[in-house]
């Protein structure tokens, strides 16, 4: 398991979103984002940096605080210390006021033909 | 940048909310007429449980397609361990699995010879599916040559339709029954006293011919160190009591630990 330097996450909304700024959490503990752009709201698109400076065990993007939001796109670039940046794009998930979106993906291993 | 430890525990701008403060009991009792109450009881906050969403990965960018051969073979590298697994087009060895520490413990299975024969190789272990090939620490960088001569060599191996294993080797073998007892006694005297210190616990999850399933628990589970504690702990306590046992397999759910490196040991594992 890599240390988890920072990472960016762009999310994109559908049909009903929060509006309010996300927050991330790691390891059970709730993080504001940093350098955040756009929205929440409906139809919008959310963009933020975070730095864990960690190894996580759980990365999480907390639900709303009330109602449902769905999310039509994830997406989530990593920056490992020591190693090359990758990138997870996730599909459609509705997360609400009970649920947080996992986004702690570990990069594939190379995999090639022998 | 702070760090979001920084953050948490230091109260920076933006500082986390791990939860919303609860009020103390008098701050709840003092909104509470309790004058003609004789027995109040003061309402308890809970936390309501969270779920964890999973959503579906579409792309991840990294992963590279190729096109498949006769005997098709792909190479996983393992950086971690050093090591790279082989994914066959078809099972290596059905119903047991076999681990090689060297060439001379490689005696009864003709492809784990083949294999100590390529220089580089100090084990191989033969599971499902999957052929793990470790290479000596002392060799570093690109695995690409090494991993295509082990892919060459099980290929032409498996063509040739030659065992993989000898009769001698599978009629060797411990039933479940004494694996499952003797992993049982290392695992209760040996593995679980030594890291108790770090609130951890392992548990013999089951015995599949001589395939082992274990769980982690307490500390252990979703701890980063959890891998090493395998290998360098575990790995070594569980073949020197049992010498034939093939696959050793980490069954637990690390994304679901609770409490890893937490000092505190769980209730119920006390």
């Amino acid at each position: 398991m890599p240390k988890l330097n920072t990472f960016d996450v762009t999310i994109k909304t559908g049909e009903r979103g929060p509006g309010a700024a996300p927050k991330w959490s790691i390891n059970g503990f709730v993080v504001d984002f940093e350098q955040m752009k756009g929205s929440t709201a409906p139809g919008e698109t959310f963009q933020g940096t975070a730095s864990p400076g960690s190894f996580p065990h759980t990365l999480l993007i907390r639900g709303p605080e009330s109602g449902a939001w769905d999310i039509e796109e994830t997406r989530v670039t990593y920056y490992p210390s020591g190693e090359q940046p990758y990138t997870v794009r996730l599909g459609a998930v509705t997360l609400d006021d009970d649920a947080d979106l996992n986004i702690w993906y570990e990069r594939p291993q190379k995999v090639f033909d022998v | 940048m702070p760090s979001w430890f920084t953050k948490v525990f230091k109260g920076g701008a933006g500082a986390a909310k791990p939860r919303e403060a609860k009020p103390s009991l008098d701050e709840i009792m003092g909104g509470i007429d309790t004058s003609e109450d004789p027995e109040p009881v003061a309402p308890v906050q809970v936390e309501k449980k969270r779920r964890i969403i999973n959503a579906p990965v579409v792309e991840f960018v990294g992963e590279s397609a190729e096109p498949a051969a006769d005997v098709r073979i792909k190479a996983r590298i393992d950086s971690n361990s050093g090591s790279c697994v082989m994914l066959i087009d078809r099972p290596v060895l059905e119903g047991h699995s076999a681990w090689f520490s060297n060439a001379k413990s490689a005696a009864e299975s003709p492809l784990a010879q083949a294999l100590f024969a390529i220089d580089g190789v100090v084990s191989v272990l033969l599971h499902g599916y999957t052929i793990t090939v470790t290479r000596h620490p002392a060799m570093h960088g690109d695995w690409t040559e090494l991993a295509r001569e082990i892919g060459n060599t099980v290929r032409a191996h498996m063509i040739e339709e030659k065992p993989v294993v000898t009769d001698a080797f599978l009629e060797g073998l411990p039933s479940q029954d004494a694996i499952e007892q003797k992993l049982q006694r290392v695992i209760e005297i040996e593995i679980n006293p030594s890291i108790a210190a770090h609130s951890g616990a392992i548990a013999l999850d089951r015995v599949e011919g001589n395939t082992v399933y274990i769980q982690m628990m307490g500390g252990c589970q979703g701890c980063a160190a959890s891998d090493v504690t395998l290998r360098q702990g575990i790995y070594e306590a569980f073949r020197s009591a049992v010498p034939q046992i093939g696959a050793i397999l980490d069954n637990t759910d690390h994304s679901a630990g609770k409490n890893p490196f937490y000092t505190q040991m769980p209730a119920g594992m006390r």
